[in-house]
């Protein structure tokens, strides 16, 4: 019986083992031995732990523990070497047998390869493992798509091979106006482009699915889209495949671009005005960013400039232009600008054709959001106007100057003609009278007669002078009530560049309470214009102080108006207070000496007087006195009276010009 | 040469000219006779034998040029002095051009009135 039972242990499949109460082992049967490649001698005891693999004999044992000191049967599992050296998996089960009273007499035991099933377990749970970490990637990935997809201030858009939408973000929803139950499924031609397109769209879509030639694909586009109620709108799209095995799909991004549109063309025409405005006004602007060194300038700041619009734009571009009297200037100017100053100057620049510009440049200096210094400015090219106001200062003078020169000249005219005809006669006379008192006999009653013609004619010289200054003021005398005060300040006006010419201050000390006087509001001009150039002529030598004029009004006694004229000139001699107003007095060479003997004539027409005196300091006053307007019409003068009747051969004179 | 007596007419609107010239003249040893003005001088009757005519520019209503276009006109010329009282810019474009009358500008010496008459006599 035993050796059959023995039989039936080594052929059962499985792994048979039988140990005392206490644990060592005591029989192991063949498939043991045949398995593990271990004689059974060398797996009595506890021997056969080393056929156990190390991770697994803690459990191993463990469970044996268990198993002796509880009594009760108990399982697990663990790798066992295989005679190769492999090891594979086995169910280790154990049993007590024992005795009437329970107490355990023998433990035997089972081991079943259990590989096999572990790999299929381990698989499974891989799988399932796998499984649920795709399932949880997945609901990641949904999740993030569904986070994007809403959140996407974008309208984005999937469409499927055959162009139907299968994606339609809350955005899309909102900018089409489409709920997205409503186009999934429909064709993206039939949603959201505008008719005219369509064809070209379904094309394009067939020749891509066709030929793989995507000419749409990557890229930005812009083009109208339309909306649910059929309103077209211009949209930025980019269109790209989705990287899936299978039949192509796509998804588009969409931005509504109309306002975009529109910002772009206000600046667009913003722009355009702008450089229009600053090439018709000449003006460029031009930005600077302390810290970086980075200038900008406008196309009209190349243009004032005189440099290539391609140069690359640095400080030294402006000072090489600088006028080398003026560069000071704009080195200042750079200087106070690196420091955060505003600044506003003029300066002279040189362009490369030798020509001079002169440039008004205003800048303001900002700072950025990081604190950082910044210039804004503008530049005019005012030299134009500097030009024009040069030559209008220089007109000026020189018509002033020319009217002077050329009353005069008239007047020189006028006077050498007349004079030269009692002249002729009194040289004729006189020759008549030395050859009739040298004859023989001496005709004296001829020579006499001769002299006496000869007196008559030296009157006639002198009657010139009377009639040529009543010819010179004989116009016609328009009268008026006259302003002082306004008709001086317009004739400051006149004569200002003369006097700014020639470095002379003017200081105005008008009296409010001065009133109207009655005459020639012209001729009066006249006046004070000739006092006001004496006054500047004066102070030409001067240079040790300053060329000042003092021209003032005030009320004077005897209701009259007195004009002042106080130079800090030359002045005047003692006995040349008078001797000024005789014609043909002047101090000056080249002077005609009739300015003020005129003058003084047209005072007096006006029941007036004029006269100098010299001052207190250096220089001179000249100042006239009129009766005001209301003591004129109370007045016995006769206006008519005051208009010059014509002397003898004044017409002719006339005419004879 | 002075022929004896020549006969020289003077036309000058100024009076002391009329007066004053004449007298020179005959200290001179010419004929004289003075005319207030151009027309004064054509309808008189010493066009025929004026020898030289000494002529004002400048004169109300014809002038001295006026007159002896006058005369060219007439083909009754007679040699011109020319005086004026103005200056030579003045008269520049009041003479003639061609014609080499010479003008004397007031007041002049005897001595060069002597002279440009001899001158006008000689060219006649």
């Amino acid at each position: 019986m035993e050796s059959e039972l023995k039989c039936v242990i080594d052929a059962l499949p499985a792994l048979v083992w039988t140990a005392r109460p206490d644990g060592h082992i005591d029989f192991l049967n063949h498939r043991w031995c045949e398995y593990t490649g271990v004689p059974v001698e060398d797996s009595y005891g506890h021997a056969w732990q080393s056929a156990i693999h190390p991770d697994d004999l803690p459990v191993i044992l463990e469970q044996w523990g268990f198993a002796i000191a509880s009594g009760q049967p108990r399982e697990a599992e663990a790798r066992l070497r295989r005679f190769d050296g492999e090891y594979r998996w086995f169910l280790f089960r154990t049993c007590p047998i024992t005795d009437a009273s329970g107490q355990v007499v023998r433990w035997c035991g089972m081991n079943w390869d259990v590989e096999d099933r572990k790999r299929a377990e381990f698989l499974l749970a891989s799988i399932t493992v796998e499984r649920a970490q795709g399932a949880a990637a997945l609901e990641r990935s949904e999740a993030r798509k569904a986070a994007i997809l809403d959140s996407a201030l974008d309208c984005i858009l999937t469409i499927d091979h055959e162009g139907c939408i299968t994606e339609f973000n809350p955005a899309a929803e909102r900018v089409f106006g489409y709920r997205r139950d409503q186009v999934l499924g429909r064709h993206l031609s039939e949603v959201i482009i505008p008719p005219s397109l369509r064809d070209q769209h379904r094309r394009g879509f067939a020749r891509y699915l066709a030929t793989a030639e995507a000419r749409v694909l990557g890229k930005r586009i812009e083009m109208p889209a339309m909306r649910a109620d059929g309103s077209e709108f211009p949209v930025e799209l980019a269109i790209t495949r989705i990287p899936l095995d299978g039949p192509p799909s796509f998804t588009g991004y969409l931005r509504d671009i109309t306002e975009r549109k529109h910002s772009e063309e206000e600046l667009r025409r913003s722009a355009a005005y702008l450089a229009e405005a600053q090439r018709l006004s000449l003006t460029g602007s031009f930005g600077w960013i302390v810290s970086t060194d980075k200038h900008f300038w406008s196309a009209e700041t190349f243009r004032i400039f005189e440099y290539d619009p391609s140069t690359e734009v640095t400080i030294q571009l402006v000072l090489d232009r600088a006028h080398e009297q003026d560069v000071h200037l704009v080195r200042q100017a750079m200087a106070l600008a690196a420091e955060g100053w505003d600044f506003d100057y003029e300066c002279r620049f040189v362009m490369p054709s030798g020509s001079v510009k002169h440039l008004h440049i205003v800048t303001h200096c900002t700072r950025d959001q990081a604190g950082e210094l910044e210039y804004v400015g503008a530049v005019q090219d005012i030299t134009e106007r500097r030009r024009s106001e040069e030559a209008l200062g220089k007109a000026r003078s020189e018509l002033a100057r020319v009217a002077r020169v050329s009353s005069l000249g008239a007047l020189t005219a006028s006077i050498a003609h007349e004079v030269n005809q009692p002249l002729t006669g009194i040289i004729t006379n006189a020759s008549t009278c030395l050859r009739m008192l040298s004859s023989d006999p001496p005709n004296v009653e001829g020579a006499c007669e001769t002299v006496r013609r000869t007196i008559r004619d030296g009157h006639r010289a002198s009657d010139v002078i009377g009639r040529l200054r009543a010819m010179f003021t004989s116009k016609e005398m328009t009268i008026e009530p006259v302003d002082l005060n306004e008709a001086t300040r317009e004739v400051i006006a006149l004569s200002r560049s003369e006097l700014h010419r020639n470095r002379v201050t003017l200081k105005t000390e008008f009296a409010d309470d001065v009133p109207y006087v009655t005459g020639d509001r012209i001729q009066l001009q006249q006046v004070i214009l000739n006092l006001l150039l004496n006054a500047s002529d004066a102070m030409l030598s001067v240079d040790s102080r300053p060329r000042q004029v003092v021209i003032g009004t005030q009320r004077d006694a005897d209701d009259c108006v007195r004009l002042m004229v106080r130079d800090s000139g030359v002045g005047l001699e003692p006995q040349g207070v008078d001797k000024v107003f005789e014609a043909f007095y002047t101090t000056k060479s080249g002077g005609m000496g009739i300015g003020l003997s005129v003058s003084r004539s047209i005072i007096e027409r006006h029941r007036g007087r004029l006269w100098a005196a010299a001052n207190d300091g250096p220089g001179a006053t000249f100042a006239f006195s009129i009766p005001c307007e209301h003591e004129r019409r109370t007045g016995d003068c006769n206006v008519d009276a005051v208009r010059t009747s014509s002397a003898t051969n004044a017409p002719q004179v006339m005419r004879n010009l | 040469m002075i022929m004896k007596r020549s006969f020289v007419s003077v036309v000058d609107d100024d009076e002391s000219v009329r007066e004053s010239l004449p007298d020179l003249l005959r200290v001179l040893g010419f004929s004289v006779r003075a005319f207030s003005s151009a027309e004064e001088f054509l309808g008189s009757d010493c066009i025929g034998y004026t020898s030289c005519l000494i002529l004002d520019v400048a004169m109300p209503g014809m002038s001295g040029p006026d007159l002896q276009r006058e005369l060219a006109r007439r083909r009754q010329e007679i040699p011109v002095v020319f005086i004026t009282a103005h200056s030579k810019e003045t008269v520049r474009h009041s003479l003639p051009a061609q014609g080499a009358a010479k003008c004397l500008f007031k007041p002049f010496s005897d001595t060069a009135l002597l002279d440009a008459l001899h001158e006008a006599l000689r060219r006649n």
